[in-house]
């Protein structure tokens, strides 16, 4: 079982057990969810830039704030990505952008596409996986948020452009993390679309709860920590390590 | 029976000349192939022969696509204002934008009446619905089969052609069978992939006026240009005198179709070995290269366009071994599939396969087949295990 | 290496305010360029926040562009008298931009201003229009301004609940692409919780206004604070 880097101090740790080291399973998907402003976001940008500096490709698919957002609330933690941009190790989707009224700069690895267009979401999400493919079969990919995409489709077609999405990202050997605000759907949708994911990880403003699908093991993984956001990013306290199993 | 063109290319073939009038067509992609274009290609297409459609867009804003035809280089504004093409606009209206186009579906409970108005206004026309999907999710499944019969019979009234775009998400097969029952040609739009997309292809499932043929072609989409028709080439090199130009006439069809363009690479005093394979829904062009080493640099550039090579050799010539193995060099650097034709195997001292791997030293990557050409023995083999290893099936 | 990390931010206008949200590098206020909701049960000075915030900033010479959802301009005008922010002459300037979804102009404008637009609660289509000219209207000449919607409540009353959400989630982008920092307002439990929840999932700020106590449950760059406030005839202080 691999597992690679997180980029989240104290998450590693937290992870550790008999089966894996630390960090997020390779190749596999995790949803990360709660309640709105826990984190999220910041997790997902967090571990993208972890993934950059370790020279690993990311396909980042933004849906609730433009690329230039995306790049200005990396640059509040000093996770500087220009330089990705240039050399292409990063490939942006942005899904919100022609909503702004703005003129939108493209370029080889930054292309849009729409939340209403869910045939064309995948469409530019298979380019992005050939292209970050290219560069290495160890890649990361973000999706930033569903909830746009829960606001823009029926809950049926956001499960159906999940799972195709997922299915993609995990034949080119990705290892994929998506994010969602819990409460924007029934509990019905929210339940099957927790349960297409390997992994979760729910941050809930103090506790942060992971729950790891090990499924070649038959065993499921639970740890639970303390977390805080600083101006570094997202960190999980050592002091209150739960492994609850 | 009045056939319109679609002005995709191959596809009329495939269709048997074209659509009739009033028949429906649906587009059945897989996620991730591109699809849009299908149905702007042939709007754009039929326009330009003369006839008036529409656009039923749910996904995407009108000016949205007039600029997308821009990019495929063609004017869609021009025909607007001709009058000659309208939007059914299903898009603006569900995210707060002023609506564009004749018909705007404020509700989508008022997506069936709309359209049988925009169906009627058009005869001997042609609809584009892009897209099925979005309304399966939002109107309930058995109401989107009567919706397609309700569309279709009116359609065939007044000899309007409808075009759907749909998304083969994860839906029933039930539900996609009754669909594809409902409309008179299948055309399945779907992807070749080796872990990520590496390809796309085309394929008529279903045509109730004609036999289709089950062809698929490979295509791309260009900005400009549209939907193009990929010919992979394939290569068939080795040192001289191994039997490829034998080889090369064994595997064609009798049809030859050449890419003049790469014709017109190469000086006319060389003679080159050009045929084309048409077989099982594979189509692609052959180029035998000349063996002797002073034609070296030309296998270079053939094989930037290749796809995928046998390398012959001369099984009872072991010392020609290393010529092949340089020419396998020549064409290792641009990473493409390759087999090794183990030709004349009838011939005395003639090595069997594996003996062969061994004194070339080549790694269980790269298969071996046995051929004797002349006879026309093995060479079905050699043409699909090249095959497999270019498509992974 | 020192982080030099700041977070731009615009004057609230809300004595206390800025001092509640002062980060590290010391200034407080609204970070520019985001988007905040302000939220609370109904009557605890929501729309006198707003209304102090966009005083403030037309005091500042930051232009506003206004929508208001739940009072008509002469109601809109009284209310800003009745704490002393005339706003009479920022229309006359063109740095108020109203748009006005409630009064009935049938009779004749209530404004002969050209930066006063009516427009329909019921007609999102109509008020998105709206915007899209005020917000070039406005930014044309202005790198910063403010956005104001009091209130999301009554928009959603009118209108189809995800149809307001995406509208309001293009009203978000747009501001934000032109530099603009917008405040939307909304009453408590006034929808249902997917609704409430979407728009706080939105939204970059959320401040919640209970009737005693100011509860900044999230900011940019800073974390959670809170505080008791009054209001007052000058309007709230912290």
């Amino acid at each position: 079982m691999i597992n690679i880097q997180s980029g989240i101090p104290g998450f590693d740790q937290l992870t550790v057990s008999e089966l894996a080291e630390g960090g997020i399973p390779e190749k596999s998907t995790t949803l990360i969810y709660g309640p709105p402003k826990t984190g999220k976001s910041i997790f997902c940008n967090q571990f993208t830039y972890s993934g950059l500096s370790n020279q690993e490709p990311c396909l980042y698919v933004t849906t609730d704030k433009g690329i230039k957002q995306v790049q200005r609330d990396m640059m509040d933690f000093q996770w500087l990505i220009q330089n990705y941009i240039q050399n292409q190790t990063i490939y942006f989707i942005d899904g919100i952008s022609h909503l702004s009224g703005g003129k939108f700069e493209g370029r080889n690895n930054i292309v849009s596409s729409s939340v209403s267009n869910p045939a064309d979401l995948m469409v530019k999400v298979g380019l992005g996986t050939r292209n970050v493919y290219k560069t290495s079969n160890h890649f990361r990919s973000i999706l930033d948020s569903l909830n746009t995409l829960f606001a823009f489709n029926p809950d049926q077609m956001v499960i159906r452009i999940l799972k195709a999405y997922l299915r993609r990202i995990t034949e080119a050997g990705g290892t994929g993390l998506i994010s969602y605000t819990e409460g924007i759907t029934d509990p019905k949708t929210e339940k099957e679309l927790i349960s297409l994911f390997n992994n979760t990880i729910r941050l809930n403003g103090h506790y942060i709860h992971i729950k790891s699908d090990y499924a070649d093991f038959n065993e499921v993984q639970n740890f639970e920590s303390a977390y805080t956001i600083t101006d570094k990013g997202i960190v999980v306290n050592e002091n209150n390590f739960k492994n609850i199993n | 029976m009045t056939l319109k063109k679609t002005h995709i290319p191959k596809l009329d073939d495939f269709l048997g000349g074209g659509m009739p009038e009033g028949s429906s067509i649906l587009f059945s992609a897989v996620p991730g192939v591109e699809c849009e274009a299908f149905g702007y290609q042939i709007l754009n297409g039929i326009i330009e022969d003369g006839n008036r459609g529409f656009i039923f867009t749910n996904v995407t804003d009108p000016n949205n696509i007039i600029y997308e035809f821009k990019n495929y280089g063609w004017d869609l504004e021009k025909y607007l204002d001709e009058e000659k093409v309208f939007f059914v606009d299903g898009s603006s209206k569900f995210i707060g934008l002023p609506t564009i186009g004749k018909y705007s579906i404020d509700e989508i409970n008022q997506t069936e009446e709309i359209i049988l108005k925009a169906i009627e206004d058009i005869p001997n026309g042609v609809g584009i619905i892009n897209n099925l999907s979005t309304l399966i999710d939002y109107l309930d499944e058995d109401r989107i089969v009567k919706i397609i019969s309700e569309w279709n019979k009116k359609a065939k009234a007044n000899n309007t052609i409808l075009v759907y775009i749909f998304t083969k998400w994860d839906y029933k097969t039930e539900l996609i069978q009754n669909i594809k029952n409902n409309v008179d040609a299948v055309v399945s739009l779907n992807s070749i992939e080796e872990r990520v997309i590496i390809g796309q292809g085309f394929m008529v499932t279903n045509a109730s006026w004609n036999h289709p043929d089950n062809k698929m072609v490979l295509f791309f989409v260009l900005q400009p240009g549209g939907i193009k028709i990929y010919v992979p080439k394939l290569l068939v090199t080795g040192p001289y005198n191994a039997g490829k130009s034998s080889f090369v006439k064994s595997i064609s069809n009798k049809s030859i179709s050449v890419d003049r363009m790469a014709l017109e690479k190469f000086p006319t005093t060389i003679a080159m070995d050009i045929g084309h394979v048409d077989r099982d829904g594979f189509v692609a062009d052959i180029f035998g290269t000349p063996g002797q080493e002073r034609f070296d640099l030309m296998l270079d550039v053939l094989a930037k366009e290749a796809v995928g090579a046998f390398i012959m050799v001369d099984s009872s010539a072991p010392q020609t071994f290393g010529r092949a193995k340089e020419m396998i060099n020549k064409t290792q650097s641009e990473s493409i599939p390759k087999i090794i034709v183990a030709n004349k195997q009838d011939l005395p001292g003639a090595l069997a396969p594996e003996k062969i791997r061994d004194v070339m030293k080549l790694d269980d990557t790269i298969p071996i087949v046995p051929t004797i050409v002349i006879e026309n023995n093995g060479v079905e083999t050699a043409l699909k295990t090249l095959l497999k290893n270019l498509y992974g099936e | 290496m020192v982080n030099k990390k700041m977070i731009p931010r615009i004057e609230s206008g809300i004595p206390g305010f800025d001092e509640l949200t002062s980060s590290n590098d010391g200034t407080g206020g609204i970070p520019e360029n985001t988007a905040t909701l302000i939220y609370g049960p109904p009557k605890t000075g929501k729309s006198i926040f707003t209304n102090q915030f966009t005083y403030k900033g037309l005091t500042n010479e930051e232009p506003c562009l206004y929508i208001t959802t739940d009072n008509g301009y002469k109601q809109f005008k009284t209310n800003m008298d009745e704490f002393n922010w005339p706003i009479e002459k920022y229309l006359d300037y063109n740095t108020l931009y109203l748009i006005d979804t409630i009064s009935d102009v049938s009779q004749g404008k209530p404004s002969q201003s050209e930066s006063y637009i009516p427009s329909y609660i019921n007609n999102p289509t109509d008020i998105m229009v709206k915007v899209g000219s005020g917000v070039n209207y406005i930014s044309k000449n202005n790198q910063r301004f403010r956005s104001v919607i009091d209130s999301a409540t009554t928009l959603l009353a009118y209108n189809e609940n995800m149809l307001i959400i995406r509208v309001l989630k293009a009203y978000l982008m747009r501001v934000n692409e032109a530099g603009g920092t917008p405040i939307i307002a909304y009453t408590q439990e006034s929808a249902d919780s997917i609704v409430e929840t979407m728009l706080k999932s939105m939204v970059d700020n959320i401040i919640q206004l209970d009737g005693e106590n100011m509860y900044i449950e999230a900011m940019k760059g800073i974390g959670k604070r809170s505080s008791p406030y009054q209001i007052r005839d000058s309007g709230i202080t912290l």
